[in-house]
């Protein structure tokens, strides 16, 4: 589903690689913790996905194409196979639940009658029935990141990716929102999750792969977090 | 479609102040180049008329015309022949054409028709009160002298007009208003550019949010940007409408209200029709105006 070939990448007037040489390969349907400091190279990796950075040299396949040869009317297509999830939530506060999620399906042009049918459907899925018509301040965290989900998956996207999703959230929450991810990951949904949460990560068991200075430093199957802060 | 129009909506509502100020800058650059462009349709128009340079006007006698060459009446062919005769040996003269009395008459009918009192002195003129004439192209328009004296002595020269010397400043006016209206309208179009951007730039910043969002999903740049080029479109074609407005009152009020009812004697002045003519060229410069800093700035703004 993702593959990095000899991937390095150093933004323009740095001197180290935010990400070094890295080989990797994560299937369809994998669920993979993406650990290690800050500047490790985690949101770069996340980045290079996205096609939102182009690597310096070395090569990125999503879902088959090599994605830094895609011309870029084409990325739109890319991003609409790869959700994401932030930290911050990135909800617009002036729109619903419903608009919100909504939003995602109408800027891509997805007929009403799509629309009508996903978003209600989506918004059961996270646990949100019969809150659509709250504004997102009217929510707690953990229900406007299930908004954020919700958002990312509405489309039914083959990868999903969340940056430091549960990083705002008390570790009740945390766990709520995990369960939805690993809900998503048994829809054969890949899930590439960058994390902090060391409990979140050895609970789940996973396959974790640590990052340090832009290098691949460990890529286990069930990992734990191990990575000390 | 939807979502684009309600974007659009949001985005006039919150940019309200800076749209204004857009449509007017925009229109009254438009208008002065307008006006400058119908100046210019009249310099063309008053060429035209009175052949191609305002240079001299050579009459033949007529059966009444007073001068003392004239005292035979009509001038005869041998007399056209040694004007021309003249006219091809002089070395200031650079070119001449020959004006029959019927198109004179057909000129001044046009001329005439103008106005009302116009249209009421035409009836007294047949093509016999007009004489054959020759309008004279010289070598250098400022040196008309020696010209002007070897024909006026000529037996069948009824008059010689140097219409340099008559109507000389009133077109000198029209072309310095014309440079003026031309050179204020740039300084505008530049202002009007400059107003595009910045409304481009405050839009994509107080929508970052909303395009970000759109980014991450995978909307098509064409999409995102779809609200900026229908907000540029929509300010220019209001303007260029505003323009349109104006530059028609000023053909109501001005032209037929005043230019063709006062100074009807000295050319034909621009008509409706000019008018349009005009609109349609303003009109495409106000969506070039507006796209073109559009279309390069969102590229720029919204990283698409």
């Amino acid at each position: 589903m993702i593959r990095f070939d000899k991937v390095t990448k150093t933004y323009p007037g740095q001197k180290r690689a935010a990400l070094d040489a890295v080989d990797l390969e994560i299937e369809k349907g994998e669920f993979v913790f993406l650990v290690g400091a800050s500047g490790s190279g985690k949101s770069t990796f996340l980045r290079l996905i996205l096609r939102e950075a182009r690597p310096t040299s070395g090569r990125v396949y999503v879902a088959g194409k090599e994605i830094n040869k895609l011309s870029s009317w084409k990325v739109p297509k890319l991003r609409r196979q790869v959700g994401t999830v932030f930290q911050d939530f990135r909800l617009l506060p002036n729109k619903t639940v419903t608009e919100n999620v909504a939003f995602a399906l109408e800027v891509i042009g997805r007929p009403r009658a799509d629309i009508k049918k996903l978003v209600p459907e989506t918004l059961e899925m996270v646990g949100l029935e019969g809150k659509g018509h709250r504004m997102p301040d009217e929510l707690s965290g953990g229900e406007q990141q299930r908004v954020a989900v919700a958002r990312a998956f509405v489309n039914r996207p083959m990868i999903l990716i969340a940056d430091e999703p549960t990083g705002n959230l008390d570790p009740a929450t945390s766990v709520g929102i995990m369960k939805l991810l690993d809900r998503i990951n048994r829809t054969d949904t890949t899930v590439i999750m960058a994390t902090h949460d060391s409990s979140i990560v050895d609970q789940m068991r996973k396959r974790v792969i640590e990052l340090e200075g832009g290098l691949i430093v460990r890529d286990e199957a069930r990992g734990i977090y191990g990575y000390q802060n | 479609m939807r979502s684009t129009l309600s974007e659009l909506r949001q985005s006039l509502s919150r940019n309200k102040s800076m749209s204004i100020s857009l449509i007017v800058t925009m229109t009254v650059s438009l208008l002065l180049a307008a006006l400058g462009l119908l100046i210019l349709a009249q310099s063309d128009r008053t060429e035209k008329y009175l052949g191609d340079r305002l240079q001299l006007q050579v009459n033949l006698c007529t059966k009444n015309s007073p001068s003392a060459n004239c005292i035979g009446g009509f001038a005869t062919k041998a007399q056209q022949a040694a004007v021309e005769e003249a006219l091809r040996g002089n070395s200031q003269v650079e070119s001449f054409e020959e004006r029959t009395p019927a198109e004179q008459y057909e000129a001044a009918r046009v001329k005439f028709g103008q106005s009302e009192t116009g249209r009421k002195q035409l009836e007294t003129f047949s093509p016999a009160s007009f004489p054959s004439s020759y309008f004279v192209t010289l070598v250098d328009p400022q040196k008309y002298d020696s010209v002007e004296s070897e024909l006026n002595g000529m037996d069948g020269v009824g008059s010689v007009i140097s219409l340099k010397e008559t109507l000389g400043p009133l077109f000198t006016a029209l072309d310095k208003l014309r440079d003026g209206a031309l050179a204020i309208s740039g300084l505008l179009v530049v202002a009007a550019i400059l107003q595009v951007s910045n409304t481009i730039r405050m839009t994509a910043y107080a929508r970052r949010r909303e395009i970000g969002i759109m980014r991450l999903v995978g909307a098509s740049s064409w999409h995102i940007q779809l609200p900026f080029v229908l907000e540029s479109l929509l300010a220019a074609l209001i303007s260029a409408a505003l323009a349109a407005a104006g530059l028609m009152a000023f053909m109501r009020f001005v032209v037929y209200g005043y230019l063709r009812q006062t100074l009807d004697t000295f050319t034909t002045w621009v008509a409706y029709g000019d008018a349009v003519q005009v609109i349609g060229y303003t009109t495409v410069l106000a969506v070039l105006l507006a796209m073109l800093p559009t279309l390069l700035l969102t590229r720029k703004y919204l990283d698409v």
